[in-house]
């Protein structure tokens, strides 16, 4: 046999050690998806034995846009719900992180806390809250009550100060979803934690011996070496907020797809909303990652 | 020996003010209280007596603990058709058995697309980031076809290979081998003749360790709460979820028993985390490169 060059041998080696993923990758994700993009490009009919397709002309499209009217404004609601949310959830998970990851005595009790809401909020447990005839009663009684910190009138007052009026308007949707947002952050402190424990202590030190202040360690140090850290965490966060199954377009897309308007509409949507989010992300990613730093 | 008690001063020396330390920990402590008391509010009604369950408004905190709602529950799965060890072991396959797939093969096609540079790896790596964002619900049907013209249906390998090939798992260890191994550790490897599969054990795994534990806990979580309903449908290959959510559905006369089962599902995962997050070491040796 020829013997490889080293870097074919190299290439070799890639290609090895990433077959066992792209085997499964390419039969349960790649071919499901493209299938998917088929079927929202036909009517699909149950026929004896099986289904059959017969190709509509970009149909199925045509109806989630111009026919159905709740599509476009759950669209454009979970767009926005994403922008507001996904900073919010990035600055508060790296601080608590940050926190969590410093020495103090039950350090293992606070981080397990910060991630309990992921925990109940998963799988069997949210569906017996949904379940639960008195967490009904208290959800009804929640939603008559005022916002969760800026009622109307301090609203009001805030709005009369020489405060950049898009600003404030912001920071008072933050506040207002504080609760969602701890919610959603349980993991991406996990992920910041993992990050911050492999930065070499000798960093830190070389850092003080050239008598560095906290201050710019943390913008020295900490923040460059974990920047793809908190890239993987930006990216992760925008998927699970337009990927969570409580998300408004995705139950929507659900009970189109299966109970509505037919597989062919909801897969449609599906296509759709694939295309809107991948244009997010990549934005997102190409003005991010210029600033990441790698290790090589 | 010096550099580490070097080390401790200065992690032990106070860079804030008092006050600066009480409002983080007024702030972490809200948080912290917000994220804690579900957990502590469903293990105090899983005590409740039925007097008190349905009390408007709420209670806290239980009056009179009774443990009746557990045993109503050990009643209810005593005479349940299958035997319900068989339901936990069910998901424990699942769980174990798709986690421990997941880690290795995200972990093994993460550090070649990290750093190897081969024809083609660039644009895997986008494919899988694509495929993260599409929606399950989306896929559903063309997944549940392939999966029965591959004779997977109604077996655990349903739902264990597709947990396998998550993309989330290569994604997140891409990110972090390529945050946490240095170059020159694995030329250094190499001129010591060490395989590439001995680099990937003996090197790379040991020092992305806060990674896979992370890996690790996503994954379980995930799979724990599998309920398989789309996959499997004999009623002794079903899962814990799927038995559980049995025994709740009949309502409002069965919430205590729900609140049991609630307390009982969350023990697993919460176990598992602190276990895991303790594993961590809080310092990783800066992989051997000064």
């Amino acid at each position: 046999m020829k013997r490889l060059s080293l870097s074919q041998q190299r290439s070799l080696t890639g290609y090895l050690f990433t077959l066992p993923f792209i085997i499964g990758f390419i039969l349960f994700f790649l071919a499901p998806f493209i299938q998917s993009v088929i079927f929202s490009l036909n009517h699909l009919r149950i026929v004896a034995g099986g289904y059959e397709l017969i190709y509509n002309h970009f149909e199925n499209f045509k109806h989630a846009l111009y026919v159905d009217t709740q599509f476009l404004p759950t669209f454009t609601q979970t767009v926005l719900n994403m922008i507001t949310d996904v900073p919010a959830i990035i600055f508060f998970s790296f601080f608590a992180a940050l926190l969590l990851n410093q020495k103090f005595r039950g350090r293992l009790l606070a981080r397990s806390i910060f991630f309990l809401p992921v925990i109940l909020s998963s799988g069997v447990i949210a569906g017996l809250e949904a379940a639960d005839y008195m967490s009904n009663l208290m959800r009804e009684q929640a939603t008559n009550a005022t916002s969760f910190l800026a009622g109307p009138t301090l609203t009001a007052f805030l709005l009369q100060m020489k405060i950049p009026r898009e600003l404030l308007l912001y920071v008072i949707s933050v506040v207002d979803r504080i609760p969602e947002i701890i919610r959603a952050s349980g993991i991406q402190i996990l992920i910041f934690l993992a990050g911050l424990q492999s930065i070499s202590p000798s960093l830190y030190e070389a850092a003080r011996v050239e008598g560095a202040s906290p201050w710019q360690t943390m913008w020295m140090i900490t923040i460059p070496v974990l920047s793809p850290t908190i890239l993987a965490n930006v990216v992760y966060s925008i998927i699970d907020s337009f990927l969570a199954p409580t998300n408004a377009l995705v139950t929507y897309i659900r009970t189109t797809a299966f109970g509505g308007a037919g597989f062919g509409i909801g897969t449609a949507m599906g296509v759709m909303y694939f295309a809107a989010v991948s244009v997010v992300l990549a934005i997102v990613v190409g003005v991010l990652s210029r600033h990441v730093v790698y290790q090589d | 020996m010096i550099g580490r008690i070097r080390q401790k001063i200065w992690m032990t020396k106070p860079t804030r003010s008092v006050g600066g330390d009480l409002l983080v920990l007024l702030l972490i402590g809200a948080a912290a209280a917000y994220s804690a008391l579900p957990l502590v509010y469903s293990i105090s009604n899983a005590f409740k007596p039925p007097n008190e369950l349905f009390l408007w408004p709420p209670q806290f905190f239980v009056r009179n603990p009774t443990l009746a709602n557990f045993y109503d529950l050990l009643v209810l799965m005593s005479s349940s058709w299958i035997p319900f060890s068989r339901y936990l072991v069910n998901t424990l396959v699942i769980t174990l058995g798709g986690t421990a797939g997941h880690v290795i093969i995200a972990s093994l096609a993460a550090y070649a697309l990290a750093k190897h540079d081969f024809p083609g790896s660039k644009f895997m790596f986008s494919l899988v980031v694509l495929s993260l964002m599409f929606a399950k619900q989306v896929t559903a049907i063309p997944k549940y076809l392939i999966t029965s013209v591959l004779g997977l249906v109604d077996t655990h390998w349903a739902i264990i290979l597709p947990a396998w090939c998550m993309s989330l798992g290569l994604f997140l260890m891409k990110q972090f081998i390529e945050a946490m191994i240095h170059d020159a550790l694995l030329e250094s490897a190499r001129i010591e003749g060490a395989s590439e599969w001995t680099i990937f054990w003996r090197i790379v795994m040991p020092n992305v360790r806060p990674g896979w534990l992370t890996l690790i806990i996503l994954s379980f979580q995930a799979l724990w709460g599998e309920t398989g309903g789309q996959f499997i449908y004999s009623e002794q290959l079903k899962t814990l979820p799927n038995a559980l959510s049995q025994i709740v559905s009949a309502g409002i006369a069965r919430a205590g028993v729900a609140a049991a089962v609630g307390v009982i599902t969350m023990i697993l995962p919460i176990t598992v985390f602190v276990i895991n997050q303790s594993k961590v070491i809080d310092t990783m040796g800066a992989s051997g490169i000064k």
